[in-house]
């Protein structure tokens, strides 16, 4: 077991998903419980993996599983973790698990949703664990088909029009990713992630070997390899201006699926960045940080003005997620170990906090079957507990002190502040503005929502019940906790970042 | 007389599949047409016996070994891949005609013997360096293709659909015949292999020499003999009778056109280009004129994906749907071309494979919904999925494959052509494929999101067809499984293309 750990993760989803298939239509109960088990389990062996098994003081990949796969281009089935991923593998199999008990409410097609929710975690415990380029590809396109049904089938009104957006603006990201690899792996003859790194910091991956020396419509290697990748990866975070896929997926996505977008999905696209975008070509990325920065800045500040306009609470959080997704991008863009541990944390952070908004949002909308913002008012007065806990991650998603959102975004900005390109002071200044931004529409949110006079529609209304509370409690846990020790996350990730920031900044000739 | 029987041997497969076109057209006369079922069974037989022929004669041929029979039939593994395509899609297509709902199950004896009657067409052309062979089979295949697109006589469309067919094919075979004999004129040759490898010291002339005294002749030579092949797999601006051809003719026979018949265009393209750009050591003399082909292949293949691609997406009928699909397929498989080099057509031959599985699938699909709605539409698939989920699961896969997303071969076929194009340095066109296969996706997913996304309480109950579905079912599991394995084709796809004897590339000379 131990051996092929990562693997196990990984498949049994995929085993569970196999035996939904099996398991005849009516008996719903049964298929609730397989989707249990089949996402408990790796919630399991990624804590065991977490605190058991993982050397954090190494930067190295750790558990790795290396064999051959398709001979005739040298691709390998290779997995392991390190620090980055191990954190991302945990959130992921949390959010997973929590999803399953967040999706009871579901009556349409139950064996086909729990069936495609097993095979979308397969999709993303693969590209996190993956360590070879193609491999990483697979794994990265295999999301994108159970994402598309789960939206377009059990979606709200415009869930085709999401649905097709969604797919169509990954694809095209990946596409662009795909044609990038392949000239990668013309150049550096490997498709391996660690083996393209090595060779860039030698300065070999510079497309020499390629006819015509890579160039792509003048442009060099480099840079539109660079491009290429970034697009993709930034498609998936979203990056401004590529975001106007996620308002559309978020709002008609059903609740867990939100949830997971949210929380894990967008978490793809900033981890790609790190692992297998910025080290590969790190001369292009250091020519390019500042802008990266600008657009880090830019989502910052637009996403959380655009949320303050919005009256249908699901579209707001959805437009938060842009916001905090930016620092993420400000805080790799700085290329100082604060800001690259700020934006690993802030990935981290954004995905149990985002998760429980979402969380919230579907408390609401099943109840009410609206999400207006304007709609509701003085729900204090009959959900006092489900008032608490939304307060509760309201403060983590807008940076309380003492709350883990604010420990990731303080380090981002400190060390983009600290960054050896003096403009990036002018940038952390503007986004500042973001920060003050995001607390209002939070505030005015919950003032709407929860205080003034009670609407009389929603007098009757019970409070949040166990299950809903059993979905929001770890990862309002986590929040807490972080927030407090935020080394249980730093320790972990520390080695993996000062190595990843050593490269890129060694890629600079520095 | 034994070296004309060891000949003979070596075509032994040919002289089967011609037996089994009489024996099958005798029996039809026979019987009075009254059991086609038995004929069309007779056939799959004869098909067994054929393919087990060309599986023996694939291991006996080795990896680089080819020799030419009565000095005119080329036998190497690159036709008998070729053959074996055509073996294995005429099958399916024998299914097809047998689980057709819609298709009389008597009196259609001729059906089967048409169709083999363009199968020995494709057996031949495939299997030749000679210009007048190549031409013979081509218009055999285009003659019983002509029959088959009009098959149901009674119905207009097919009428109209056999016409266009006639009309179109007879202007290009007009052109192409123009075309070789224009490079006959030039060369005194009528064999491509003489053609690219002569020195140009006497008669026959290589095309070295030609090129050198008088490039333009040459050149219009060779691109009017192109168009006639580009017409045959319908590459733009070559595609005008392919929309309408496909949807009149009966499903089947659009299966048959859509498959078999382009990888047979596709196989004497290659050989063509193949032979007069890339012979082994004369290659450098032509490299100039061979990077212009390339660069125009690479135009056309461009062109052709992204016409076929925004013509599919306002198709309302999932056949016509399909037939522009095929012309965007068509310009995918022209890059392995464009790359002019081996690698490159042995990407191309792939991707013909992963092309077989998916759109055999696809229009197996097509044939199943006809019988189920009665009609192309796909709008009339709505909430079908659910209906018949192990069908409109395994449309999923193929639809998948047909955008070229992983864990399918579609995937896999790309990713190599991509590779290939990319390492003769045509990055630009890997791009331009692949928004196109963006493109392609929002109208592959309109009948996925019919099939599921849409939901219809009347959607009429879906009258299972046990054989026909376990056949989808299999070539669904195949589209997956050799996403995943892709070791036997990736072996087959090289070996053919190793057995041309061609060099690696155009400046492999030089390296």
């Amino acid at each position: 077991m131990q051996d092929h750990l990562l693997s196990w993760i990984t498949f049994i989803p995929m085993i569970g998903m196999a035996l939904i298939l099996l398991v005849p239509k009516t008996s719903t109960g049964a298929v609730k419980t397989i989707s249990l088990i089949a996402t408990g389990i790796p919630l399991v062996l990624s804590t065991w993996l977490y605190f058991g098994l993982f050397d954090k003081a190494s930067a190295e990949y750790q558990l790795e599983e290396k064999f051959e796969w398709i001979a005739a281009l040298g691709v390998n089935y290779h997995v392991g973790v390190d620090g980055l991923s191990l954190a991302l593998v945990f959130l992921t199999t949390l959010l997973l698990f929590i999803a399953v008990p967040a999706s009871f409410g579901i009556q349409k097609s139950q064996k086909a949703y729990y069936a495609l929710l097993l095979l979308l975690e397969v999709g993303i415990l693969g590209v996190f664990v993956s360590l070879d380029y193609f491999l990483f590809y697979v794994f990265w396109e295999i999301m994108l088909l159970p994402m598309y049904f789960l939206i377009g089938i059990w979606g709200g009104p415009r869930r085709e029009y999401a649905a097709i957006k969604f797919f169509l603006y990954t694809l095209a990201g990946s596409v662009l990713m795909l044609v990038a690899l392949v000239a990668l792996r013309l150049d550096s003859g490997t498709f391996s992630i660690p083996g393209m790194v090595a060779l860039a910091q030698q300065g070999q991956l510079t497309g020499e070997s390629l006819p015509g020396g890579g160039s792509l419509l003048g442009m060099q290697f480099t840079t539109w390899v660079f491009w290429f990748l970034f697009i993709g990866f930034a498609i998936k975070v979203p990056v401004f201006p590529f975001h106007t896929w996620l308002p559309d997926a978020h709002v008609q996505a059903p609740t867990p699926i939100s949830v997971i977008l949210a929380g894990i999905l967008l978490k793809l696209g900033g981890y790609g960045m790190l692992r297998a975008c910025f080290p590969i070509v790190p001369d292009a990325f250091n020519h390019f940080a500042y802008a990266l920065g600008v657009l880090g800045v830019i989502s910052i500040v637009y996403g959380a003005y655009v949320a303050l306009g919005q009256t249908d609470f699901k579209r707001m959080v959805a437009y938060s997620s842009v916001s905090h997704m930016g620092y993420v991008l400000l805080g790799m863009a700085a290329l100082t170990t604060w800001g690259m541990s700020g934006a690993a944390l802030q990935m981290f952070n954004h995905g149990t906090s985002s998760a429980v908004l979402f969380l919230v949002v579907g408390v609401i909308y099943d109840r009410a079957h609206h999400r207006d913002l304007n709609g509701f008012g003085g729900l204090s007065q009959v959900m006092p507990r489900y008032w608490a806990l939304t307060t509760l991650g309201f403060f983590a998603a807008l940076g309380l002190p003492g709350l883990a959102g604010f420990i990731s975004e303080a380090m981002t900005l400190v060390g983009a502040y600290d960054a050896p390109d003096p403009r990036f002071k002018v940038l952390v200044l503007i986004s500042v503005l973001g920060i003050v931004i995001t607390a209002a529409f939070l505030l005015w949110a919950m003032q709407r929502v929860f205080l003034g006079t009670l609407n009389e529609k929603y007098k009757n209304y019970g409070d949040i019940n166990a299950r809903e509370i059993f979905c929001q409690a770890p990862l309002l846990f986590l929040c807490v906790i972080l927030g407090i020790l935020p080394h249980y996350l730093l320790d972990w990730m520390g080695p993996s970042v000062e190595k990843l920031v050593g490269l890129l900044k060694m890629g600079a000739g520095g | 007389m034994d070296a004309y029987l060891t000949q003979m041997a070596s075509i032994a497969p040919e002289l089967v599949l011609t037996g089994l076109a009489m024996l099958v057209l005798v029996w039809d006369l026979v019987t009075k047409g009254r059991n086609s079922n038995q004929i069309a069974y007779l056939t799959l037989v004869g098909l067994a016996v054929v393919g087990y022929m060309l599986l023996g004669q694939w291991q006996e041929l080795g990896a680089e070994g080819s020799h030419t029979v009565f000095a005119m039939v080329t036998i190497d593994r690159f036709g008998t891949f070729f053959k074996l395509f055509t073996v294995g899609s005429l099958a399916a297509v024998v299914l097809f005609v047998l689980s057709d709902r819609r298709e009389k199950k008597n009196h259609i004896g001729e059906y089967y013997f048409l169709l083999l009657g363009a199968a020995i067409g494709i057996f031949f052309m495939v299997s030749t360096s000679n210009l007048l062979l190549m031409m013979l089979g081509l218009e055999l295949l285009s003659l019983a293709s002509y029959s088959l697109a009009g098959f149901h006589k009674g119905d207009r469309r097919s009428a109209e659909a056999a016409m266009k067919y006639v009309v179109f094919g007879g202007l290009s075979a007009g052109i192409m015949l123009y075309g070789i004999s224009l490079l006959y004129g030039l060369t005194g040759s009528i064999d491509l292999i003489e053609m690219g490898t002569a020195d140009g010291s006497a008669w026959p002339l290589g095309l070295v020499t030609q090129f050198q005294t008088s490039p333009v002749p040459v050149a219009v030579a060779v691109v009017l003999v192109l168009a006639g092949f580009a017409y045959k797999v319908s590459v733009v601006p070559f595609h005008w009778w392919t929309p309408d051809v496909y949807e009149g003719a009966p499903t089947p026979v659009t299966t048959f056109l859509a498959v078999a018949s382009k990888a047979a265009g596709f196989a004497v393209l290659i050989r063509f280009t193949g032979a007069l750009f890339m012979a082994e050591g004369m290659q450098a003399s032509v490299a100039e004129y061979g990077h212009r082909i390339g660069l125009m292949l690479a135009l056309l293949s461009a062109v052709t994906m992204t016409i076929g691609n925004l013509a599919a997406l306002r198709q309302a009928s999932l056949k016509r749907m399909l037939a522009y699909s095929s012309v965007a397929h068509a310009g995918y498989v022209l890059m392995g071309l464009a790359a002019m080099s081996t690698g490159g057509f042995s990407a191309a031959l792939f991707y013909l494979a992963a092309y077989y599985f998916m759109n055999l699938g696809a229009f197996g699909f097509l044939l199943f919904f006809e019988g189920v709605t009665g009609s192309e539409k796909i709008e009339t698939l709505r909430g079908l999925g659910w209906k018949a989920p192990l069908i409109g699961i395994t449309m999923v896969a193929f639809l998948v494959s047909l955008t070229g997303l992983p864990p399918t071969v579609g995937f896999y076929g790309k990713l190599r052509l991509f590779y290939e194009v990319i390492d003769a340095d045509l990055m630009w066109l890997a791009v331009v494929a692949g928004l196109n296969s963006v493109i392609s996706l929002f109208y592959y997913f309109r009948v996925a999101r019919e099939l599921f996304l849409r939901e219809n309480e009347s959607a009429r109950d879906v009258k299972p067809q046990p054989l026909f579905t376990g056949f989808l079912v299999v070539l669904g599991v195949a589209t997956v499984y050799f996403g995943l394995q892709t070791g036997a084709l990736e072996s087959w796809s090289r070996d053919s293309a190793a057995s041309l004897e061609l060099a690696e590339s155009l400046e492999s000379a030089q390296r």
